[in-house]
């Protein structure tokens, strides 16, 4: 499978130094992303899978962050040891990303042409005039309507959808093979993150471009994406298709994050009620503390002395699905 | 954007009034009498008022108001009670070398400023942040004179070069203009520069922490244009805005500068006409400062127009 994986992440720690003492945010996470595949990376908020995806491209901010150890192989290239000046060539071109603010991530006095064209002036060296012509075309691409007008347009005069399709274009403007989406529909009416979502997975389609899609929504996870990761306090808990995972989530917080999602489909009863929303109860651990055992243990209903004592390994549960948990026979069997 | 200029210079019409009249109404009140100094030091009451009646001092003060605004109306600010000239031409002659002054000076400031600021900002708590900003400090730390001194002494006393004092107009050609001007501009400068280049650092330090920032780093763009172009540029309006006090803070600042190095500028005039209680003088020289500080306010104000799209007028 690592020949065919165009990303792979091994053993990753990234720790940021705070007053609190040193943050463990991602706590030796594994996956990889095979050519032209969409991956998901689910959790809640804090769980690391921001930090993951700003140390792919090597953006965590020197001053206060670092990768400790780990390795990223991307097309067999060992990111981690690359010169800031290669990142930076490689940052917008082979690899990009797209964040949640379209908003904000946006520079309110560049003209939303200028953003592209830069891209495009920075990597495939070109002329502006080609540039600016290839921007049009990605405009173009990701559906905006009158291309060439909004190219002098600032992001104050499109609507938030609008920013966050210029932000896939401009992320795309290079053929990347991987693009990195940070929550790209969080900020979003609900509507518009169906045709953000769609747009994507159409592009990629077109492009062959790898997406490593961030969200703490499985709802959006089950529409686009083909595998996932689950994650919990900086570690990966649970991996597998996503078939696989909505037919039996094997890790007692994926089942809880199921718990949590609103169902249509589910009958209400006689007084017109539906069952109520499941919360997973307690909250995220604190980092600074190193995590004795399963760090799920605290709020988990299956949690032994075993769980709180030494962490589990991932195990394969079935093919393909691995998942890290003492338990697992007696989640399966709870149905 | 037309009509917003016009109607910003319309409005400072009544702003100009309520200088005009504050500026009158308190020189009048304030103590010191024009006659009396000119009558001399052994003059009697009697040579006093006949001073004072002679200068249309002795009318009551708000028929003499009405007589200087009905002149200031027709462009004509009155003579000066000392020289016999008219303010209007007073004004003209100094205010060459007043104006090269402070352009010069704000080039030198801003020019030393803005990059100390960005590259204090990009290099944030590291030594080169805090070597600019222990300079920076000291800059504005120092008096002018104090400073106007040390450079007399070095580059024009000891190194000999450059001239002492005095001031070249540009008629007697380019680069003793220039010459004349570097060491009272660095002098004066250096104050402005500490304080413009700590509003950059601040306002590159914000804008340093935004999302589109690291969207520009995560396209891989090269540091000199994320920092000159995505940064200094969303950074800029707070700059721009103590540039325009900073211009409004020299015009006071230039007095002192005038005199260390001995440049026959507005400031000298403005101290020697106060000292004298010569009110025409004073008065017209307080409505030019007023109406340049007016004129500085509007271009700041249009300049953000350019700087940031957001802003419409």
């Amino acid at each position: 499978m690592a020949e065919a994986s165009i990303l792979e992440v091994r053993d990753l720690h990234t720790q940021f130094r705070t007053l609190d003492g040193i943050v463990r945010a991602v706590d030796g996470v594994s996956f990889h992303v095979a050519r032209g595949e969409t991956l998901g990376i689910v959790g809640e908020s804090g769980c690391g899978k921001s930090v993951t995806a700003m140390s792919i491209l090597r953006l965590i901010p020197p001053e206060t962050g670092r990768i400790a150890s780990g390795s990223i192989k991307f097309e067999g290239e060992e990111l981690t040891r690359l010169s800031e000046e290669e990142m930076k060539r490689l940052r917008g071109h082979r690899i990009s990303m797209i964040f949640q603010e379209p908003m904000t991530s946006l520079n309110p006095v560049l003209t939303v042409g200028t953003q592209i064209a830069e891209n495009v002036v920075r990597h495939l060296h070109v002329p502006w005039s080609a540039a600016r012509d290839r921007a049009r075309e990605m405009l173009d691409l990701v559906r905006i309507a009158d291309a060439r007008r909004r190219l002098d347009e600032y992001p104050h005069q499109l609507s938030g959808g609008m920013r966050q399709r210029v932000m896939i274009a401009m992320a795309l403007s290079c053929d990347p093979q991987v693009l990195i989406a940070d929550e790209p529909t969080t900020a979003l009416d609900v509507t518009i993150q169906a045709q953000i979502l769609d747009l994507m997975i159409e592009l990629k389609e077109k492009t062959g471009t790898a997406i490593v899609l961030i969200t703490h929504d499985l709802g959006v996870v089950a529409e686009t994406t083909e595998r996932v990761v689950v994650m919990y306090a900086g570690r990966k808990v649970e991996e597998a298709s996503v078939e696989a995972l909505f037919a039996e989530p094997l890790h007692p917080y994926t089942r809880g994050l199921m718990r949590a999602i609103p169902r249509l489909d589910v009958e209400a009863d006689i007084a017109g009620t539906r069952p109520r929303l499941q919360e997973i109860p307690g909250l995220v651990p604190i980092l600074t503390k190193p995590i004795i055992g399963c760090a799920f243990a605290p709020r988990c209903g299956f949690a032994t002395d075993r769980c709180r004592s030494e962490a589990p390994p991932l195990v394969e549960g079935s093919a393909g699905h691995t998942v890290a948990c003492w338990e697992v026979e007696r989640v399966r069997a709870s149905a | 954007m037309t009509s917003y200029i016009v109607r910003r210079l319309f409005a400072t019409l009544p702003v100009m009034a309520v200088v005009a009249l504050f500026v009158f109404f308190l020189l009048r009140f304030a103590p010191g009498d024009p006659a009396a100094i000119i009558a001399g030091d052994d003059a009697t009451a009697e040579s006093i008022a006949a001073v004072r009646v002679k200068l249309g001092l002795d009318r009551p003060m708000v028929e003499q108001f009405v007589v200087w605004v009905g002149q200031l109306l027709q462009g004509d600010m009155g003579v000066s009670i000392f020289s016999n000239l008219a303010v209007t031409r007073l004004i003209a002659q100094r205010l060459e070398p007043t104006v090269a002054l402070t352009l010069s000076t704000l080039f030198v400031a801003v020019a030393l400023a803005v990059p100390i600021g960005v590259v204090a900002a990009w290099k944030a708590r590291k030594l080169v942040d805090r070597l600019a900003m222990a300079f920076a400090v000291l800059g504005f730390a120092m008096p002018t004179f104090v400073l106007a001194y040390i450079l007399i002494y070095f580059f024009a006393v000891q190194w000999q070069l450059l001239p002492v004092q005095g001031y070249a107009p540009i008629k007697q050609g380019f680069w003793p203009f220039v010459e004349s001007l570097i060491l009272p501009s660095v002098a004066l400068g250096i104050t402005y520069m500490a304080l413009i280049a700590r509003i950059t650092r601040a306002s590159m330090l914000e804008v340093l922490a935004q999302d589109y920032i690291r969207t520009a780093n995560s396209k891989g763009l090269a540091t000199d244009r994320v920092l000159l172009l995505h940064a200094l540029k969303n950074a800029a309006v707070p700059i721009v805005t103590v540039i325009g006090i900073g211009i409004a803070l020299l015009i006071s600042g230039v007095v002192i500068t005038e005199t260390v190095f001995n440049i026959p500028g507005l400031g000298r005039l403005t101290v020697d006409a106060v000292l004298k209680r010569d009110y025409p003088v004073v008065q017209g020289l307080i409505l030019v400062f007023a109406g340049a500080k007016v004129l500085v306010n509007l271009i700041i104000d249009i300049s953000y127009a350019f700087l940031d799209p957001r802003i419409r007028y």
